[in-house]
């Protein structure tokens, strides 16, 4: 046996943390399970509602985001989200996104399936080879729903894809700048290290330029993004559940 | 949604795999039971069949490494200290072992992983290739990176 496998051998999962992860998981089942039987009576109250407001010209409310999700690699997409789930609007951030988005379709879906839509298309799929980093950013009041989803996706596992929460006001300041609040985000956390970098700098940047050179930054023990900027505009989440 | 038993047969099988990959990437034991709720969750979410348990197996390692990935970066700032987490594992291990992993520990990330894959796991260049979503010869340029720093550190009867 060689002396790494010998040393590593060592480690082990503990029974305490194989309990508490199983007794976690038992917790967020039966969490699940509540929320179902919660949602029941929801679901009848939302079909009623639904009906009364198409009957007073509720189509306004179908056509309002109430979430945005941001999606980066080369092309900027950015998605409204109504209050059912369904994309009412995308528009694109870069010269690569408009592109992308003449050929797919992605408005009257669920999100869900406008973002496989799109990671399946072969057009889109060329920005995500060569190291393409794909990310994420949602603007939403329950995101972590949003997110949950999103990294649960298989084609966001196969890319690896990186997940991220913003708010409105960083939406705002991104389309000052033509830019979509995702890579937008980004930016400010690569700023947060780098003070030289400019807004003009980003946009010719992929995500996955932007991403290596916030690796180097932090790499090299340099210190700032994360909380200076983060904090504002959005975090990273972390846990992807 | 993975049914208990499932989920029970998985903490079995994988359970000490997912705690190395953390061991080698994170910082204490709170980050390593995040990311072991973490995965776990995504299994119990995950709808898709898997093709033989080595699939599964190599599931688990590639979710687990990009979890341990996610969680350095969200805490990008906190300073990577190794001793810590060896300190945690002190019964554990004698001076021997203990000298071997500080100097694993003090490698670059992705020759951690190279390392912990093709050492520990057995996984071949070509299976690491697909685990990390890396091409087969930049596993072979890490792994021969990875092989001189630890001869350079350890001397040539580690292997």
């Amino acid at each position: 046996m060689n002396l790494i496998r010998e040393s590593l051998d060592r480690i082990q999962a503990t029974e305490e943390l194989k309990q508490n992860t199983l007794h976690y998981l038992d917790e967020r089942q039966k969490k699940k399970r509540r929320a179902r039987v919660h949602y029941a009576p929801a679901y009848v109250l939302a079909a009623a509602g639904l009906l009364f407001l198409i009957s007073l010209g509720g189509h306004s409310v179908y056509r309002r985001p109430v979430s945005y999700i941001s999606i980066d690699v080369n092309p900027s997409i950015e998605l409204g989200v109504n209050r059912f789930g369904r994309v009412v609007s995308a528009e694109a951030y870069n010269e690569d996104g408009s592109g992308v988005l003449e050929q797919v379709p992605l408005k009257n879906i669920s999100y869900m399936q406008a973002v496989n839509r799109l990671l399946n298309d072969d057009k889109y799929n060329r920005y995500l080879e060569k190291d393409g980093v794909l990310v994420f950013t949602v603007i939403s009041e329950r995101p972590e729903d949003i997110l949950k989803e999103l990294s649960a996706s298989e084609m966001a596992e196969k890319y690896e894809a990186l997940t991220y929460t913003s708010d409105l006001s960083c939406r705002e300041e991104a389309h000052q700048h033509e830019m979509s609040f995702g890579k937008y985000r980004t930016y400010l956390e690569l700023r947060g290290y780098d003070e030289g970098v400019t807004i003009e700098d980003c946009h010719g940047m992929t995500m996955g330029e932007l991403r290596d050179r916030i690796d180097a930054c932090t790499h090299n023990g340099q210190t700032g993004g994360g909380t200076q900027h983060g904090g504002t505009h959005g975090n990273h989440h972390a846990h992807g559940d | 949604m993975k049914s208990a038993e499932e989920i029970n047969f998985a903490m079995e099988a994988y359970a000490d795999m997912v705690r190395r990959i953390c061991f080698v990437h994170l910082k204490n034991r709170d980050d390593t039971e995040d990311v072991f709720q973490n995965v776990y969750m995504k299994y119990m979410l995950h709808e898709g069949s898997f093709e033989s348990r080595e699939h599964e197996k190599a599931w688990f390692a590639r979710v687990t490494i990009n979890a341990c990935k996610d969680l350095l970066r969200y805490f990008s700032r906190r300073k990577w200290v190794p001793l810590d987490v060896i300190a945690e594992e002190k019964e554990a291990l004698n001076d021997t072992t203990e000298e071997v992993l500080e100097v694993v520990l003090k490698l670059p990330e992705k020759y951690r992983n190279v390392i912990y894959l093709y050492y520990y796991e057995g996984y071949s260049a070509a299976e690491i290739a697909g685990i990390l979503g890396r091409k087969e010869n930049t596993v072979y340029t890490w792994l021969a990176r990875a092989k001189t720093l630890l001869r350079e550190k350890l001397g040539g009867e580690w292997e």
